[in-house]
């Protein structure tokens, strides 16, 4: 009874993939032609010795300058650190977020409306915006040296263009949070509450029904999620730049500065770094693509 | 990575469209002017300029454009670019790949660095500065008309405007600001976190390096024509000596700076610091009118004079139009255009004339242009006008500020 059914099935889904291939086509075109033609000429200006010129040599003396700055490990570390921090603050924040949203008011419009006002904020907007709240002359510190608790400017705590980055952890963290609130939430709406139900009927307390059932279960979305917070944090531009200090720069500031430098050849050097970036990106999405599978399988098959 | 994209997509689109347009009837280096007006009759200038200012973009494609087209019936065409030395850059491909005429370069707006780069490629038409009626309004002797950053003009680029640093305070705050760049310094470092300026390589932060360079140089002029390295090495060491030394009094206590003048401007109107700066003289006004600065806000210029460069407009060596394009260089030089261009509400570019030379009426059409609260007079400001260094030394000063004042090392 079943197997016609199925061969069916299986036939639409192959038609379908087939047609969906179609489809994506043109855009697939333009991804591979605009972004990895654009990736192959920029590996190739930051291996050419003398770019502009006609003396041109393949070498890899662009990344070895790069590798050998002592700029490097400095700008490596700050951006490791603000993608790091702003990424795990972000996950833990989510968790809360998401698992409250489910168990008190799942079906709550105002929150949920509320929640997706960071995703359609520009990074540039709420980076500006918190320029103007929080630096030393901004709104916060003209509303505490009006009611008094600080006294002016000059004692107002350092939040923008700070050595700690906060500026900028904290724009990324607050523009992250409902990024992956959303994609846990999907997963914790469709199989979250029976399995808990099942935990409780077997009197696990909330901490270890967290423990061994929710968190596994979010885990592999949750860990897909954060990998590509991570990448998008540590090869974005405007923020830090905006929000940083002027020295030591993240990688991409630095990047920037070198491919706008006023002398030609500090081109190849920048580019050099952009690469850098985009293969720890990439790494870092291609970790979040097996976690993907893997929560796929996880819901196809949620025995195993 | 984008841009170099693109470059490869024109460069493919000229390699298979051009190599038509080839028309260059007339020998315009022997031409008569009347003759070159004639040839310009009918063809097309593609102006190639930064895009970034919508009042010049304004300026450009409503009056000039129609203006030349009444006048000429030449038709203007703005390509607006990020960054001209894109198409410099796409000049020198173009230089090498042999391609000697059709470019869809006509014009280009250009100074400094840029321009030092086009006459070493050798990527400019010219002499033709000298060809065009107007350029007898233009003050040749000055130093900062005839050397663009320190390299000699030689007829290869037509003046169109100017610029002079300013700086820029508030009289209700400071009612005595120092006159002078060594009284500056000593104001600085009485009132500790009260200054700051743009970390180079910001336009406007280099600018205010190369003034305590400027401090520290026996004769400014010194470095116009050939200077000894040595010397040069003295008066920068001594530079970045004082601005590390200066660290502890700026703004934060210089663990950073701002990252622009327009973040300067912000710092100076919410008083978090007591000066601003501006290469550009009509700032302070323009920033009044705008709301953004109170009335009570005044510019200086220091005793000793303040840089102001020219901004010029060239033609490349492979343009189509090049008859246009001389007409159009003129065009911008006469004095109607340049009134037009230093009206607040247009743009409040400085003239590139030498306003004495032109008739008694137009003189007066000049003097009583409204100049905003602010501005200082074109006298003021003329007399006390320094030339830019070489670029060279620009972009050494640049590099030793991030190593030495920067990083500490």
């Amino acid at each position: 009874m079943f197997s016609p059914v199925a061969e069916d099935e299986t036939r639409t889904r192959t038609i379908e993939t087939g047609h969906l291939l179609l489809l994506l086509t043109p855009a697939l075109l333009i991804i591979l032609v605009l972004f990895g033609g654009g990736l192959l000429l920029g590996t190739l200006q930051a291996l050419s010795s003398q770019p502009f010129t006609e003396k041109n040599a393949l070498t890899f003396a662009h990344f070895t300058a790069v590798l050998a700055d002592p700029d490097f490990a400095t700008s490596f570390a700050l951006t490791l650190y603000i993608a790091t921090v702003s990424t795990l603050v972000a996950v833990i924040a989510s968790v809360v977020v998401a698992i409250s949203l489910v168990r008190c008011s799942a079906g709550n419009r105002v929150l949920n409306f509320f929640l997706q006002i960071p995703l359609t904020v520009p990074h540039l907007v709420i980076a500006i915006s918190l320029l103007l709240l929080l630096a030393p002359t901004g709104i916060l510190s003209r509303l505490c040296s009006f009611l008094g608790i600080s006294k002016g400017a000059a004692s107002f705590p350092l939040l923008v263009n700070d050595p700690y980055a906060i500026g900028i952890l904290l724009t990324y963290i607050w523009k992250e949070i409902p990024f992956i609130t959303f994609m846990i939430l999907a997963v914790l709406k469709n199989s979250g509450n029976e399995l808990n139900e099942v935990g409780r009927t077997l009197r696990a307390n909330s901490w270890q029904r967290f423990r061994h059932i929710t968190l596994p279960l979010i885990a592999p979305s949750l860990g897909a999620a954060g990998f590509i917070v991570f990448a998008f944090t540590f090869g974005a531009f405007e923020v830090p730049y905006l929000l940083g200090r002027t020295y030591p720069m993240v990688l991409p500031v630095w990047a920037y500065k070198n491919y706008t430098d006023i002398d030609l050849m500090a081109r190849p050097e920048g580019i050099a770094i952009g690469l850098i970036i985009a293969a720890i990106a990439t790494c870092s999405l291609l970790l979040s693509q097996g976690l993907m599978q893997l929560a796929r399988r996880q819901r196809e098959y949620p025995g195993e | 990575m984008k841009q170099t994209l693109q470059l490869v997509l024109l460069l493919l689109l000229i390699s298979l469209t051009c190599q038509v347009t080839n028309s260059q009837a007339i020998d315009l280096q022997k031409a008569s002017w009347q003759e070159i007006v004639q040839a310009a009759d009918g063809q097309t200038v593609d102006w190639y300029m930064w895009g970034g200012f919508p009042a010049v973009n304004t300026y450009v494609n409503n009056y000039v454009a129609t203006q030349l087209k009444a006048k000429y019936n030449i038709t203007l065409r703005q390509v607006p670019v990020k960054d001209i030395a894109e198409v410099v850059s796409k000049l020198v491909v173009e230089k090498q790949a042999g391609k000697t005429s059709g470019g869809n370069v006509d014009l280009m707006w250009i100074n400094g660095e840029n321009f030092r780069t086009c006459k070493r490629h050798d990527l400019l038409f010219g002499p033709f500065a000298d060809k065009l009626p107007n350029q007898r309004f233009v003050d040749w002797g000055k130093p900062s008309v005839y050397n663009d950053f320190g390299t000699p003009v030689d007829g290869m680029e037509s003046p169109w405007g100017s610029a002079q640093m300013v700086m820029i305070y508030d009289t209700a705050r400071t009612p005595e600001p120092p006159k002078s760049m060594a009284q500056l310094i000593d104001w600085i470092r009485q009132h500790p976190g009260r200054f700051a300026y743009p970390a180079p390589p910001d336009f406007t932060g280099s600018v205010f390096v190369r003034h305590v360079f400027y401090h520290h140089s026996e004769d400014v002029n010194l470095w116009q024509g050939e200077y000894e390295q040595k010397q040069f090495e003295k008066a920068a060491s001594d530079t970045y000596n004082l601005l590390t030394e200066l660290k502890p009094a700026l703004w934060r206590q210089g663990t950073t700076y701002p990252q622009s003048p327009v973040r300067m401007n912000t710092l100076f109107a919410d008083g978090e610091i007591d000066f601003s700066f501006s290469y550009h003289q009509a700032e302070a006004s323009r920033n009044i009118q705008d709301g953004l600065f109170p009335p009570t806000v005044r510019s200086f210029v220091f005793n000793e004079g303040t840089i102001s460069n020219t901004h010029f407009v060239a033609i490349p060596y492979n343009a189509s139009d090049k008859a246009a394009a001389m007409v159009a260089a003129n065009f911008l030089l006469s004095a109607e255009a340049q009134m037009e261009k230093a009206k607040p509400n247009v743009w409040g570019d400085f003239p590139a004339l030498d306003i004495s030379r032109l008739p008694m009426n137009q003189q007066q059409q000049f003097i009583d242009l409204p100049r905003g609260p602010a501005t200082l007079s074109n006298q003021e400001l003329q007399a006390h006008q320094l030339p830019e260094p070489p670029s060279d030394i620009l972009i050494q000063l640049e590099k030793g500020w991030e190593q030495h004042v920067l990083k500490g090392r």
